[in-house]
Order: C-alpha cells, then sequence, then structure tokens
C-alpha cells in the first residue's frame, strides 16, 4: 500500500487512454506525456497498459508500506527516497516505510511515479485513466488528497535499470510545436498565416495560467480572421493535439478530454511534438510551425523507431 | 466521397456545412457502414452534426491505405440495411429551482412558460451528435419561437440532469460541469452510466420527445 502525504498541485491516476466509445462522447483522458508514462513500465516491467500517478509541481510526497522498486519518469525534478536523492528516470528499490519526495522541477511539468507491482485503480470503460470531469476511473474518480492510500497488489522488487540521459527528451522552454495544417485554416488572414509559415519570423506566444488538463491556452499576438468568415463551426469531431481558435484569436491547445469542438481548428500538433505539451507550463515561451504532413511523418517515424529501440533495449 | 486528412491519424468525411436533417442522416448512414465493417485499424469514429471523423491506428494502417480501402467498399453504403432510430421519452419538471433560465427564456421569446412547455415538448427531436460530454445529446431543431442565445458569461455550475436551449438546439446536461446553455428544466433520466453497458441510452440518429413530469 502508498499513502499520499502531499498530492503537489494535480496527482491522479492514468494510462494509456480510453478508446472505442468516442461516439459516445468518452474522451480519452490519456497520459498527457505518453513515453514518459510507457517507460516508467518498462522500467518497472510491469505490462503496458498498468496505472501509474501523474503529477505535477512539487512537493508532491508518499510514503510506501511495502518492499517495492519504484521509479518517477516524465519531468526532471529532484526527488528523494528517505531524503536520499534519487537519478531521473531510473528505478530504485523502496523499503517498507520509506518516504519519497519531490522537492523541485528542473525541466518539464508532468512527471509519473510507479511500482512494480499493480496500482488498485478503478477500471471504467476500457481504461483505469480518471475522468476528472465526471470523475470516473482511477482513484475513485478524482485527483489525490492528502491520506489517500492506495494498494498495491503483488509488490515486487526488481534490478534497478537505468534510462540513460541522452535518451531521455528535452523540455526545455522555449518550444517548437510543429503541426499540420487543420480543417479551418483558410479561415484566417494571409498575414497571420504568414507568421506561422515563415520559419524566421516566428510569432511567440506564452502558456496562459488558464491552461488545465483540457486545453492548453496561449497568449500573444491573435490570430486574424478573414473578413466575412464565420468564427464558430458547426460542432465536429477533434482528435487530441488540435489547435481551436476561438473569436478572440488565441490558440486553445486541445488535449485528450474532448472528442467534440466548434472552434475553427487552425491545426493539429505533430505526434513528434505531442509529449511535449505534457511539459508546458504558465509563462513558456511557445512557437508554432507548420510542417507539411509527409514530414509529420517522417518525424514521427524517427521518434517511434527510437521508442522501439529502448523498449527493446530495456526490456531486456 | 472525399476522404480528408485530419492531423496524423485521422481521416474526416464531410457531408455538409450545417445543421440539417437530411445532411445528418447521411452521416448516420455512413457512421452505420464504418461500424458495420468491423475495422480493427480504427480506433474511434466521431459522427457528428454533417461529418464523420475516424481516428485509426497508425502503426497497423495510414491515411492512403485506408482511404483507398474505403473508397473501394463504397459501393456497399447504399446497400446497408439502416434499422430505424429508437425512440425516447424524457421527463422534465420545468422551471423552478431546476430551470433558472427559464424566466429569461420566457422573457426573450414573449412567450408565456406554458407555451415554452407546449413548444418544447411538441417536436419529436433527432439526436445530432453525442459529445461535449460523455451522453450529452445535441437535439434539433428546436422549434423557431424558442430561439434564445447561449449565456454571455457560461454557469460555473450546471447540474447533471438539466435540459438546456441554446440558439435552435436542445441538449441534456449528463455530468454536473460548467455550461452556457439556457437551462430551462431537469430529467432524472439516466443518459449515461459508466457502470453499465451499454454506457450511453441514445445513438446519433435516435428520437427524443419530452413530456412534462
Amino acid at each position: 500500500m502508498i499513502e499520499i502525504i502531499h498530492p503537489g498541485w494535480l496527482s491522479l491516476i492514468v494510462d494509456e487512454g480510453r478508446y472505442g466509445h468516442a461516439d459516445s462522447g468518452v474522451p480519452p483522458s490519456a497520459a498527457l506525456d505518453s513515453f514518459a508514462y510507457k517507460m516508467l513500465n518498462v522500467l518497472l516491467k510491469n505490462p503496458s497498459g498498468a496505472p501509474a500517478i501523474e503529477a505535477m509541481g512539487k512537493d508532491f510526497s508518499l510514503q510506501i508500506y511495502a518492499d517495492v522498486t519504484c521509479a518517477i519518469t516524465g519531468a526532471r525534478v529532484e526527488a528523494t527516497l528517505n531524503g536520499e536523492p534519487l537519478e531521473p528516470w531510473t528505478s530504485f528499490c523502496a523499503q517498507k516505510g520509506s518516504i519519497l519526495k519531490t522537492k523541485a522541477i528542473l525541466e518539464g511539468f508532468r512527471y509519473y511515479v510507479g511500482f512494480s507491482g499493480k496500482m488498485d485503480a478503478e477500471w471504467v470503460i476500457n481504461s483505469f485513466s480518471t475522468n476528472l470531469e465526471c470523475r470516473f476511473g482511477g482513484f475513485k474518480g478524482r485527483p489525490f488528497v492528502k491520506g489517500d492510500r492506495i494498494r498495491i497488489t503483488g509488490p515486487r522488487m526488481e534490478k534497478p535499470n537505468t534510462i540513460h540521459g541522452k535518451n531521455i527528451p528535452g523540455m526545455k522552454p522555449p518550444h517548437v510545436l510543429r503541426f499540420v495544417e487543420g480543417p479551418e485554416m483558410k479561415y484566417f488572414s494571409r498575414e497571420s498565416l504568414m507568421r506561422l509559415f515563415e520559419k524566421k519570423a516566428f510569432s511567440w506566444y506564452n502558456v496562459s495560467s488558464k491552461s488545465n488538463r483540457t486545453g492548453i491556452r496561449l497568449e500573444g499576438e491573435p490570430l486574424a480572421f478573414k473578413e466575412r468568415v464565420k468564427k464558430s463551426i458547426v460542432s465536429e469531431g477533434i482528435l487530441p493535439g488540435t489547435i481551436q481558435i476561438p473569436g478572440d484569436g488565441l490558440p486553445i491547445i486541445m488535449l485528450h478530454e474532448r472528442t467534440i469542438g466548434g472552434y475553427a481548428r487552425l491545426g493539429v500538433i505533430s505526434r513528434a511534438d505531442r509529449d511535449l505539451l505534457a511539459h508546458l507550463k504558465p509563462g513558456d515561451k511557445v512557437t508554432l510551425e507548420m510542417v507539411e504532413p509527409k514530414e509529420a511523418e517522417q518525424l514521427w517515424n524517427k521518434k517511434t523507431q527510437l521508442y522501439d529501440a529502448h523498449q527493446k533495449h530495456y526490456r531486456r | 466521397m472525399e476522404y480528408l486528412r485530419y492531423g496524423e491519424d485521422g481521416i474526416r468525411i464531410v457531408f455538409g456545412d450545417k445543421i440539417d436533417p437530411a445532411i445528418n442522416k447521411k452521416v448516420r448512414r455512413y457512421y452505420l457502414y464504418l461500424k458495420s465493417l468491423g475495422l480493427k485499424e480504427i480506433v474511434d469514429i466521431i459522427p457528428s452534426f454533417a461529418s464523420c471523423l475516424i481516428h485509426f491506428n497508425s502503426e497497423t494502417t495510414s491515411f492512403e491505405k485506408l482511404a483507398s480501402y474505403l473508397t473501394e467498399k463504397e459501393s456497399r453504403i447504399s446497400a446497408l440495411d439502416i434499422p430505424e432510430p429508437a425512440v425516447h421519452e424524457i421527463p422534465v419538471v420545468y422551471g423552478g429551482e431546476d430551470g433558472p433560465d427559464m424566466e429569461f427564456v420566457v422573457s426573450y421569446t414573449k412567450l408565456s412558460e406554458d407555451e415554452v412547455i407546449d413548444l418544447h415538448t411538441s417536436t419529436v427531436y433527432t439526436v445530432y451528435t453525442i459529445g461535449f460530454m460523455p451522453g450529452f445529446p445535441y437535439l434539433g431543431s428546436l422549434d423557431e419561437r424558442l430561439y434564445v442565445p447561449r449565456l454571455e458569461t457560461p454557469r460555473v455550475k450546471v447540474p447533471k440532469g438539466s435540459v438546456g436551449l441554446a440558439q435552435l438546439q436542445t441538449g441534456i446536461y449528463t455530468y454536473e460541469s460548467p455550461g452556457g446553455w439556457q437551462v430551462i428544466g431537469k430529467t432524472e433520466a439516466r443518459l449515461f452510466d459508466h457502470t453499465t453497458e451499454p454506457y450511453c441510452l441514445m445513438k446519433m440518429g435516435d428520437r427524443v420527445r419530452f413530456i412534462k413530469a
């Protein structure tokens, strides 16, 4: 069993996501940094869809009441086990009674905490992920609060394993987010779009403090709609990473909590840059850069090859 | 049929650009056809007012492969047997505490509360799409006399079961959430239950009739 001493800013249970019922409006609610989530389970020798804790902000701490192997991936955090510093993206053994703590976030925003063994989480509609808005899945459908106790079935000790620094993706701002054209790009004025096309004329945005797990809001120079163009659309399906532009012209990057949207869709963040969305924190500088679908595909293929190689290497 | 790219793992098929029963009927036929194919490569299908969005597994297929497969099979669409839509009767308590915007709707439409209720209960609506939250049906179209704008400032909390109006649509909140529809009543009907299959009471294309409870 583990007990939450302090939940940090927000911590909840996630997995690969909830799929197959988007036609009933059920969103994926997936781990936002899919690679970090996957590698956590690789390090812990857990099955690939095992539930994990996604945490945000410093001061997350918990006590472990079992002899178990743990790991933290995702954001680079200054973490300790019983006061001893821990290496990033490295599994470690914790004796019964140990206290795990994160003191500072060095790079990135969200991190993943897991244990060898299965965390007892609610399995709802094909997934362990927490749907925060509807309050189902994960741990009682809600974020953790102080004193929550989570059962771990079959805790084990595994040989510590590490993912080398060069294989940990960079998460430092400023962030360049590449995207492919969306259905309503033609709604925007030429001048507005030129800033996005001209790679040397980056238009910088700041991540707004109004961002949450549903969407990342950007602040900066608004995109201008063409004259005589409607500023909304008849609501349509959207996928994670969709860049919506509401009437005020400021982009909202949708994460994994909506299946339908009614705003103009400028584009969709390339899959290669999707995990980075987990690490955009208020105040970070962000720029959008358009790429052709072919280029996005190549970027993704390169990334998946790397992922596969890591998985094979570390699963041994 | 035109197959459009949506990001790297989406295909979009567009049937029109407005809220229209005839267009939505085409979406429904195509959606049911896609489901009938039972393709493992398709992760999710999101049918809406005038389009279908397919989320596919890019590890097992690609935009080109899936689009050409779907093109090849297109002739089957017209032959597909389309089931009659189900009809749901939803009892609603109108006005009072359960319908905090009834007063506004009455003053905006210049109708009496009884007239608003009569008009709302006299149409058999179509479920154009389901989304915004699990199980939330977008129902249309409202009698034009019931046209109201959305709230200028959305409410922070709209209770589960609230029945709202927005422009020419009406909908039902399946979970407590923030929202901008004008709430005129509340239902106890269970539209979505994540603990039991089938999770969702309604399917797109179904019909809904409100009854004064």
